[in-house]
């Protein structure tokens, strides 16, 4: 009977489904679509309430303000150099991993120790460590009759991003192991009976067909790197000076010292502009480069 | 590359990932005086547990606990209440709308947590959510990652076994919790330890979601007590290291899951 009623079915089906998706449709509406509204409605008022109509002036501000300028610029090169050192660093520790070796496990462990702390314990050990007057570092250097170091206050962006891959390099790691285990072995035979060396099968082989895999790595990277809050927050307070002004935490003491929600609010939306376009730009580009196998 | 430079490369690494998380280790046990003499101590004279009891005189750190594990874990039991069936609607079922409800909910992928932060914070103050466990939960009540994570491992479970269950006049949530949810037990393994950690580990919103210190996570208070007391670093060291045991025994007891997890982000 229920045969000969096809459009009832699919219709109770549906109603099933939307009675299932009630709870996600009204999570994801108030807690991300109503948000997103209401920073951008934020975004074109001012005042310490956020209640007077300013148009698009908090925008104009932000894209004149040096200080907005210079954070941005701070939190690219960082995220540049997290993208840049999770790569070199991810790929040449899965390349290792991925050999025949005696307690692999062991090691993948101890590699993605670091991912699963958070960015508190990350920052305060590190600050810990670095500190150019306090730092177990320099005790130790000083110990050994060795220069002391002060990066944190010579090359801080560097050492931020340095302690950022401490903790995320593992992760990435795992990512192109995945990715070297999925490329055929018989590339690899073929190419050593035509004579090619292990620096050519890297070259030629292992790299172009792990593309899907460095473009994901990057594209999560950059994402993350310009998302960074808590380096700056725990270990430079963004300095010294405003050397680690990374843009969130810029945004955030604009909102939360400073009480400007307005103006934080438009510096958000750009920032989520500038996110979007990349990964959007990223991906589009790996789509027409893609390998086939 | 030969194979004792491969030994020498990873043993390298992973005493860079280690050291400094064994030095947190010691530094928790040692005197005030240990922590700060010129001759930096590695290995403390006689490890001071009393470090931890002090912790909990100085600041609220049964409250950070307390608090960590009520916002992580109910965080963590509505993603594997919520994640499933979103994902089993969305694998399984045809209805209108469909595809429009999936492009806005991946979507979502595309937001940082910072854009929504400034709108959370006015939300949550208009409703007198700040300081609440609510307040620190709800935002975070399903994701579309997990949805997706699910939907994956999900539509490949053959139609006919939801067929035949419709046949045999089985309700639909009875069909979703006896023949979906049992199959999907590896995925809901990955969703549940990745959900915990992060949400354990979660700095930002705590941090701007809560205003008395009762009310604080472990990240979130070991940070501002860093800054209140920051010339005590083995209270400090303390702290860390309570916030780091809890993921790092999970982690060894399920590093396979972790790994595979890792591995799923990174396929298309």
């Amino acid at each position: 009977m229920t045969m000969l009623r096809p459009r009832t079915l699919s219709g109770r089906y549906a109603r099933t489904a939307y009675l299932f998706l009630i709870p996600a449709i009204l999570f994801f509406a108030a807690f991300f679509y109503l948000p997103i509204g209401n920073v951008t409605a934020t975004s074109l008022r001012t005042g310490p309430q956020a209640d007077q109509w300013a148009g698009l002036g908090n925008y104009t501000q932000a894209l004149a303000d040096p200080a907005v300028r210079h954070s941005f610029l701070v939190t690219v090169i960082f995220s540049v150099l997290v993208v840049i050192g999770s790569i070199v660093l991810g790929l040449a520790l899965a390349l290792a991993l991925d050999q025949p070796l005696k307690g692999r496990v062991v090691f993948r462990v101890l590699l993605l120790v670091p991912y699963l702390t958070s960015v508190a314990i990350v920052g305060l050990l590190w600050r810990n460590i670095l500190d150019p007057e306090l730092g177990v570092l320099n005790r130790v250097l000083g110990a050994a009759g060795l220069p002391e170091q002060t990066w944190l206050n010579t090359s801080p962006l560097l050492t931020i991003a340095a302690v950022t891959l401490w903790q995320s390099v593992g992760y990435t790691m795992v990512l192109f192991l995945a990715g070297l285990q999925g490329i055929p072995e018989t590339y690899h035979e073929a190419a050593k009976i035509d004579g090619a060396d292990p620096w050519h099968r890297f070259w030629r082989i292992t790299l172009p067909l792990l593309a899907p895999t460095t473009l994901f790595v990057s594209v999560m990277a950059v994402i993350s790197g310009l998302q960074a809050f808590g380096q700056a927050y725990i270990i430079t307070n963004g300095g010294p000076g405003d050397a680690t002004d990374l843009s969130v935490f810029h945004i955030f003491n604009v909102a939360f010292r400073a009480r400007d929600f307005g103006y934080s609010s438009a510096q958000s939306v750009l920032l989520l502009v500038v996110i979007v376009a990349f990964t959007l730009v990223q991906l589009r580009a790996g789509r027409r480069g893609e390998v086939t196998y | 590359m030969r194979k004792p430079l491969l030994y020498i490369l990873l043993g390298l690494a992973s005493l860079a990932t280690v050291v400094p998380l064994l030095y947190m280790v010691s530094l928790s046990l040692q005197t005030e005086a240990e922590t700060l003499s010129a001759d930096a101590v590695l290995v403390p004279d006689s490890p001071q547990w009393g470090n931890y009891a002090e912790l909990f005189t100085r600041a609220p750190f049964g409250n950070f606990i307390v608090n960590s594990l009520v916002v992580a874990g109910a965080i963590t039991l509505a993603h594997l209440l919520f994640d499933p069936l979103v994902g089993y609607v969305f694998a399984k079922f045809r209805f209108p709308l469909r595809n429009t409800l999936f492009v806005a909910l991946l979507a979502t992928l595309m937001v940082p947590f910072f854009v929504r932060m400034i709108p959370l914070y006015v939300l949550m103050a208009t409703m007198g959510w700040l300081d609440t466990y609510q307040g620190l939960i709800t935002p975070f009540l399903m994701d579309a990652f997990g949805i997706f994570l699910m939907r994956q491992f999900i539509q490949p479970i053959p139609d006919d076994l939801i067929s035949a269950a419709r046949i045999d006049g089985a309700s639909e949530l009875r069909i979703y919790r006896s023949v979906i949810l049992p199959q999907t037990r590896p995925a809901l393994a990955v969703l549940g330890l990745f959900t915990f950690v992060f949400q354990w580990n979660e700095f930002l919103w705590p941090l701007v979601a809560t205003t008395t210190p009762e009310m604080r996570t472990i990240p979130v208070g070991l940070t501002l007590f860093n800054q209140e007391y920051f010339t005590l670093w083995h209270l400090t060291a303390a702290g860390s290291v309570i916030l780091f045991v809890p993921t790092a025994v999970l982690f060894v007891f399920t590093q396979r899951y972790f790994v595979r997890g890792i591995a799923l982000t990174g396929i298309k």
